[in-house]
């Protein structure tokens, strides 16, 4: 009997649904407000650099597939270590926590914004975050069933009311200003961080590759058409908003996407949107937590974290790394994170190091090219290396414009640059006490493959014990 | 025209990807043994954190074709990325030339034989 496998909409359905997020909607409205329709052309190249590293990640799950860490595993067979513990947990532990909370302080803004409830935001953010740890902790994936229904409910949503803008068809009163406020090129580059942020998480669909049918042509394709239909889905809206609601108000607005609901629909507009964004913030944020203890479990399993974060509870969920990512984000969110400026600057904080972390991706698949040209790589992406060097220069770039502004963009840097030396320091004394490994040594491939094994750790840690006697 | 005899020794549970992949590039038979063997790593499982000092047989299978010279690149290459997991026990091609084929049916010889 044929197993029934996943075709290419599902692998798109699944891009979209993991790429798009209520904050996307937010960094949309604060980049729309500072440029008009000008914003598009941020868009547009950010998407374009997103696509090389998305194709780059395709061609290293080609050389090292069906890994659960995936971007660890092959850090840590290109670079070593050093270098895998401070993007990974730099890249997407303390990103995700950063992104995960922002999620979080959006759903309060969203209710305050259309109820007016005079309830703290910051109080409907820990009462999410609880319910969902608590959801976790029971190993309940409630959301699984559903979540194709909320992207596309999204997608659609997304795409009606964009087109509903776009052509002057909603009820509310159509707005008349300057389309287009684009200065120079400068103001562009000065908004691709923030338009980087709409596209970042395609290679979440790497791990489906297992289920999906001819998986060596749908999945980089199907990574690929993800990125260009939010790209063009994304078009609409900021096209649409510039006929319904003033930039201004769009660029100082927590919640953009309910207010461009109510502009465009009147309240029916703001409670469309508020039912779609409510769904979409506790999809993404419950994905990002149970995302982040399964991906400690897996640096615990290759033996760069801490093997506490291997502990599972009776209902089979790893207990510490979700107590710890809640923790991390209520913290995060009692300090009273609301302002669209407090939200869009964290996430400018957090996404330096996802783009790290794709620059590493990148570089990657150029060091593996070096070192194992014959592998019989499934997939490989075309035109030589103009590919994984035009993502890592397009991600360099966009670092060093992080933001307009030099006193912020020195700021991001400042707090990132703290991070990363708080965790260059943990990953000097793992590698030297606890892996006794060189730091800059990579781990050949075949080793790494067989980390992924689950009785890798014991039987080299009985080894080490006997060695000790 | 040449022949070619293809061997593949490989772990037990990936001949039918193989098999649709060869099917799928229009090679027209394949015979397969179960065998038992090791390679290199003396039959240590990959996880182990020390090789075994005596050979230890493990359960393989080997894949056994007969092809033209022209097509036997393009039939390494299919094998090559049907097998490849990037674990230890994805197997070794032999590739070793081929003096004739007869079809014993008919009495075909060489190109005929294998059609």
């Amino acid at each position: 009997m044929r197993e029934n496998k996943l075709g290419l909409p599902s692998v798109i359905s699944t891009g979209v649904g993991l790429i798009v997020a209520t904050s996307c909607l937010m960094s949309l409205g604060q980049g729309a407000g500072a440029l008009g329709v000008g914003f598009v052309v941020p868009m547009v190249l950010a998407c374009i650099i997103n696509i090389c590293t998305a194709l780059s990640m395709a061609e290293l799950n080609a050389i090292m597939p069906n890994l659960t860490g995936g971007l660890a595993q092959y850090t840590l067979a290109g670079f070593g270590p050093f270098v895998t513990i401070v993007t990974m947990v730099g890249g997407y532990l303390v990103c995700q926590s950063i992104a995960g909370s922002v999620e979080c302080a959006m759903f309060g803004n969203a209710i305050n914004s259309v109820f007016h409830t005079g309830i703290p935001s910051s109080v409907f953010c820990i009462l999410l975050l609880a319910v969902l740890l608590i959801a976790n902790l029971l190993g309940v994936d409630m959301f699984a069933k559903i979540q194709n229904f909320v992207a596309y409910g999204l997608i659609v949503s997304l795409v009606i009311m964009g087109l509903m803008g776009m052509f002057g068809l909603g009820t509310g009163e159509k707005v008349s200003q300057k389309m287009d406020l684009t200065q120079s090129f400068s103001d562009s580059f000065a908004l691709l961080g923030l338009a980087f942020f709409l596209f970042i998480g395609s290679e979440f669909v790497i791990p489906i590759a297992r289920s999906v049918k001819n998986a060596r042509r749908n999945i980089p394709l199907g990574m690929v058409l993800s990125l260009v239909i939010i790209c063009v889905m994304q078009i609409f809206v900021v096209c649409g908003m510039g006929n319904y609601a003033t930039w201004e108000e769009l660029g100082n607005s927590a919640s953009p996407h309910i207010l461009y609901g109510n502009a465009l629909l009147g309240y029916v507009g703001s409670l469309w949107m508020i039912l779609v964004s409510i769904f979409a913030v506790v999809s993404t944020v419950n994905s990002a937590i149970s995302f982040l203890s399964f991906m400690c479990a897996g640096m615990a399993k290759i033996n760069l974290m801490p093997e506490i974060f291997l502990r599972r509870n009776k209902r089979g969920a790893y207990y510490v790394g979700i107590l710890m990512i809640g923790a991390i984000m209520m913290v995060v969110n009692a300090t009273g994170l609301s302002t669209s400026d407090s939200l869009s600057f964290m996430i400018l904080v957090a996404i330096v190091f996802w783009m790290v972390s794709y620059v590493i991706a990148n570089i990657n698949v150029l060091v593996f090219r070096k070192k194992l040209p014959k592998v019989p790589r499934t997939f490989k992406v075309p035109l030589g290396a103009v590919i994984p060097v035009v993502g890592i220069f397009g991600n360099l770039f966009m670092i060093w414009n992080i933001d307009g502004n030099p006193a912020t963009r020195n700021l991001i840097f400042t707090i990132d640059g703290i991070i990363f030396v708080v965790l260059g320091i943990y990953a000097v004394l793992w590698c030297r006490f606890r892996l006794k490994r060189p730091l800059f040594q990579p781990i050949p491939v075949h080793e790494v493959m067989a980390m992924e094994h689950s009785l890798y750790l014991i039987a080299h840690k009985n080894k080490n014990n006997q060695g000790g006697k | 025209m040449g022949f070619s005899r293809i061997e593949t020794i490989t772990s037990m549970n990936r001949l039918s990807s193989v098999k649709s992949a060869l099917s799928k590039i229009g090679v027209t038979g394949m015979t397969v043994i179960q065998a038992i063997g090791c390679g290199v790593q003396m039959g240590t499982f990959e996880y182990e954190a020390e090789q075994n000092a005596e050979m230890e047989l493990l359960p393989k299978q080997m894949i056994i074709l007969f092809v033209e010279d022209e097509i036997v690149d393009k039939v390494v290459d299919v094998i090559k990325k049907e097998l490849y997991s990037g674990h230890i026990g994805d197997g070794k091609i032999f590739v070793s030339p081929l003096t004739n084929v007869i079809r014993v049916r008919t009495g075909e010889e060489g190109e005929d034989a294998l059609k």
